[in-house]
């Protein structure tokens, strides 16, 4: 395959590219979905081709195939550099990439259970223990939606530049729906999912029938005990997840360069974030958010992006200062900076773009007990359902599923639905302590046209939040 | 490509296996996205696959070849068959459709224009500057051009074949961070394709939508445009599959023959819509595609079906396989009497929302959710529209269904990044909508 590789770029630069990039990607892998304890399907992952991109006159294009001969991959090539031939004529200024180091590597993640070594049945094993488990609680949960999947992803990156990165990623995940029926009442814990970079012995490791127990228990205890939350300025103290989620939808993709400039107007939306804005407050000094794709075993995982560029932490947000962009090699550029190692693409028929990898607010010096014990009144937001963002990534909500009042120091009953609806400068002004421990959760992040849903960590610290206008359904 | 599915079948049923559906693609689709008033990228994808799906003693599993040569063909079957062995038989299979079938041309569906045609730009260039044209002074998109080739061959005497054609455009356009409007176009037959029109309403709403004010909360009667209400039938297309209903996913759970929306209402799944982005002239057994009345007059009546969920629950197919999971083709609202003046003219003070995104749900099998309007958004009063900003739609949508007080005339058929299921609808108002908002 590496000859193929080297050849599309070849071809390209024969045929005028000025810059060519080839990239084969082969994914190999198991689904299997479990639905109200039916096994209800087997599903083999077996995908491999090549997507090539260049540029032509400062014009980009891109072409791929599933057709892995000579003839189908110089035809591809022929395409992608006749169709950045035609775009170029239709561009104000010619897209220019940054000047970067390139190497040649091969990496690996290791697995000590190979997923490619076990049977289907054993791992629909993992599928039935969830089930047993949920139904050992006793609690009424008549929807139990679970789904298994794995993937080897292997791929082979040579461009132009020089840089050549040929990469294998195993990949497993576990994601769960489930539906909570009791006293007449039901509470729902939709798309959870535990996912990590590696073999089958981390999903074992971190066992998630253990979380869907605890879903579980959470939601029948707010059915029973719930009450409402209380409503107008409180105090809010934000788990690891939550804090996740909003690290990712209000620092990460905001801070995207392609959005920055424009190029996702149309989908995925503008940011309200500017190139002047680098170096000025958008938090408190505790505020510090880092996004690195290097975190072993992380969901987010690689060393080396899709443009062949090496990876490591960024600091979007240090100390409450906006400190860094995403980029990529075209954003780079027209920062006048180096690449930061964030383009990503989800197969070989999609082009890299700007993504994150594992966004994280980072540890501060508080433990729990030192968050909770001067709040008088406040809320304890653990885990969310409902939750979005507008396209410039400013005005946001996040609906509390797992949530507790917190009184005179104590974390008293669940409280149903406690909503957080705030802007991004007020959400990250508002913090004035983080928790010493980091955690993360896995989930997919969607960006461009066509789709591209790339695995992505979030997490952080617990952080505390002071004076925030809560809000009840 | 008959040959490659006889030989997959042939093989399939060698090995034992029971049911089997060859489903083969032969795909040619073209993009050019634009930001700025300029070409980001040209893509061209060409793709050959084959997506299969195998029975053997109710265990069930599916795998797509996209390599298809004879050897990797047995290798891909004999690694199903092997993962099968030691694999729990899936209780409720009731197995795939009967054929052979008739299957009808539908109209507006294939042209050889499309096929034909060599650079597509000049369609994008034409969106822009209509766009500009209205007072736009960014540009943004995507236009698409499309042909498939689609082969099947089922183990229960189907041998069928679907050409189709399509080209689309979604426009977004800017004035200032704040101002924007967003129009579409997608058809299958280059005639019909109106790239202009698409880049005029993106424009003439980001003109419109100038120095917005923060918008206010509380209950609103509010208008939706077609590409705002086709955002969220688009996501309540997902909950119309049974499949969705027993996974959890929908708020139509044990609700059949009940009131789920106002009388005004029906809803229906049209899989042979002439012109429509999603329609294909059989499912993915076989069946030919058909209309499907999902509500009527505001009643719940079915679920959307694959064969052997239709088995389960002693009805017939309404051919949306799917053959895991039964999907809409094409939703569509039907229209109501009023035109959008008498629309407007309906409501004294209202919000007009001419698009959304970011629809999630706090649960779907009650129906919760929020969504944030996008680009221009208005209060309306006594006919006059003044911009808006900032505000999000939290409600329920069953109760949205429910307080539909009155449909347009005319239908819009909308298919975008946002609006993954075709849907068709005319401007719809609601009243009593939650607007909510942030205060800090």
């Amino acid at each position: 395959m590496h000859e193929l590789v080297e050849f599309a770029v070849e071809k390209a630069l024969e045929l005028g590219a000025d810059y060519a990039e080839a990239r084969f990607e082969e994914k190999n892998g198991t689904e299997l979905v479990m639905k109200n304890g039916n096994a209800e399907s087997l599903g083999i992952l077996a995908d491999r081709g090549i997507g090539i991109r260049v540029l032509v006159d400062g014009g980009m294009g891109f072409a791929s195939t599933n057709v892995l001969t000579k003839e189908s991959v110089a035809e591809a090539v022929k395409k992608a550099v006749k169709l950045a031939k035609a775009a170029s004529k239709v561009r104000n200024e010619p897209i220019r990439f940054s000047e970067e180091d390139f190497h040649e590597v091969y990496y690996e993640v290791k697995m000590r259970k190979d997923f490619r070594d076990i049977p289907p049945e054993e791992k629909l094993e993992l599928l039935k223990k969830v089930e047993e488990e949920v139904k050992g609680t006793g609690v009424n949960v008549p929807m139990r939606y679970l789904m298994y999947s794995d993937w080897m992803w292997h791929k082979i990156i040579a461009h132009s530049d020089g840089g050549f990165v040929e990469s294998y990623i195993p990949r497993v995940s576990l994601t769960y729906n489930l539906v909570v029926f009791e006293n007449g009442q039901m509470e729902q814990a939709p798309f959870v999912q535990r996912a990590f970079s590696g073999g089958l012995e981390l999903l074992e490791k971190d066992e998630p029938w253990k979380w869907a127990v605890k879903d579980v228990m959470a939601l029948k205890r707010l059915i029973y005990e719930g009450q409402k939350p209380p409503e107008g300025k409180v105090d809010l103290v934000i788990s690891p997840e939550v804090a996740g989620i909003a690290v990712h939808e209000s620092v990460g993709h905001p801070y995207e360069a392609d959005r920055i400039f424009g190029r996702e107007a149309a989908q995925a939306g503008e940011s309200f974030v500017k190139p002047d804005m680098l170096g000025k407050r958008i938090g408190s000094d505790v505020v510090t958010v880092i996004e690195d794709p290097t975190i072993p075993n992380s969901w987010g995982f690689y060393l080396y992006d899709d443009e062949g560029v090496k990876a490591r932490p960024r600091y979007l947000i240090r100390n409450g200062i906006i400190n860094e962009f995403l980029t990529n090699r075209e954003y780079a550029y027209k920062l006048g900076q180096r690449s930061n190692a964030s383009a990503r693409a989800i197969n070989y028929n999609r082009e890299p773009i700007v993504r994150m990898a594992n966004t994280y607010l980072a540890p501060g010096d508080h433990s729990f007990e030192e968050l909770i014990e001067d709040i008088k009144l406040g809320v304890y937001m653990v885990s969310f359902n409902e939750w979005n963002i507008d396209d410039r990534r400013y005005q946001q909500r996040y609906i509390g599923r797992e949530a507790y009042l917190i009184e005179n120091g104590e974390i008293k009953h669940p409280v149903r639905r406690p909503i957080l609806e705030i802007t991004t400068r007020a959400l990250w002004s508002s913090v004035d302590a983080v928790g010493k421990e980091v955690e993360f959760y896995p989930g997919t992040c969607g960006k461009g046209e066509p789709g591209q849903g790339v695995p992505v960590w979030m997490g952080g610290a617990h952080a505390r939040l002071r004076d925030i206008p809560l809000r009840r359904p | 490509m008959f040959d490659v599915n006889e030989f997959i079948l042939k093989k399939a049923k060698e090995l034992g296996f029971g049911d089997v559906v060859v489903l083969s693609y032969e795909t040619n689709r073209r993009q050019v996205r634009f930001a700025n008033n300029e070409i980001t990228i040209a893509k061209n994808w060409h793709e050959r696959k084959v997506e299969l799906f195998v029975e053997k003693e109710k265990r069930v599993a599916s795998t797509t070849i996209t390599e298809l040569s004879e050897e990797n063909i047995e290798r891909t079957l004999k690694t199903l068959l092997s993962n099968m062995k030691g694999m729990a038989p899936k209780e409720d299979y009731y197995g795939i459709a009967e054929g052979p079938f008739e299957y009808k041309d539908i109209p507006e569906t294939f042209d050889k224009a499309i096929v034909e045609l060599d650079e597509p730009n000049e369609y994008v260039e034409r969106a822009i500057n209509a766009a500009l044209e209205e007072g736009a002074k960014r540009v943004a998109g995507v236009l698409y051009t499309d042909h498939n080739k689609l082969y099947l061959t089922t183990s229960n005497g189907v041998e069928a074949f679907d050409e189709g054609t399509g080209i689309e455009i979604s426009v977004r356009a800017f004035i200032g961070d704040l101002e924007s409007g967003h129009g579409t176009n997608s058809v299958r037959v280059l005639k019909k394709f109106d790239p202009e029109s698409a880049g005029r309403k993106a424009g003439e709403i980001a003109r419109l939508a100038r120095n917005p004010e923060q918008g206010p909360e509380g209950k609103f009667d509010v208008i939706f445009d077609p590409l705002a209400f086709a955002n969220l039938l688009s996501y309540m297309s997902f909950m119309t599959s049974a499949y969705a209903a027993e996974a959890g996913f929908s708020f139509l759970v044990n609700k059949l023959g009940q009131k789920v929306a106002n009388k005004i209402v029906t809803l229906k799944d049209i899989g042979n819509l002439p012109n429509g982005y999603g329609t294909r002239k059989f499912d993915d057994e076989g069946v030919p595609t058909r209309e499907t009345t999902i509500i009527e007059n505001g009643t719940f009546r079915t679920f959307l079906l694959n064969t052997s969920l239709a088995r389960k629950y002693g009805t017939e197919t309404t051919a949306n396989a799917g053959l895991v999971m039964p999907h809409a083709w094409n939703i569509v609202l039907e229209p109501g009497d009023y035109s959008k003046e008498e629309l407007f003219s309906e409501v004294k003070k209202g919000i007009y929302i001419t698009n959304v995104w970011y629809t999630r749900f706090q649960n779907y099998v009650a129906g919760d959710f929020s969504t944030i309007p996008r680009d221009g958004i208005f209060l309306v009063e006594n006919g006059e529209l003044k911009p808006i900003r900032n505000i999000r739609v939290s409600d329920n949508l069953q109760r949205i269904l429910e307080n539909i007080i009155a449909l347009g005339k005319e239908l819009y058929h909308i298919h975008w990044w946002e609006v993954r299921t075709p849907v068709s609808t005319p401007y719809v108002l609601v009243k009593d909508v939650g607007i909510t908002r942030a205060t800090k």
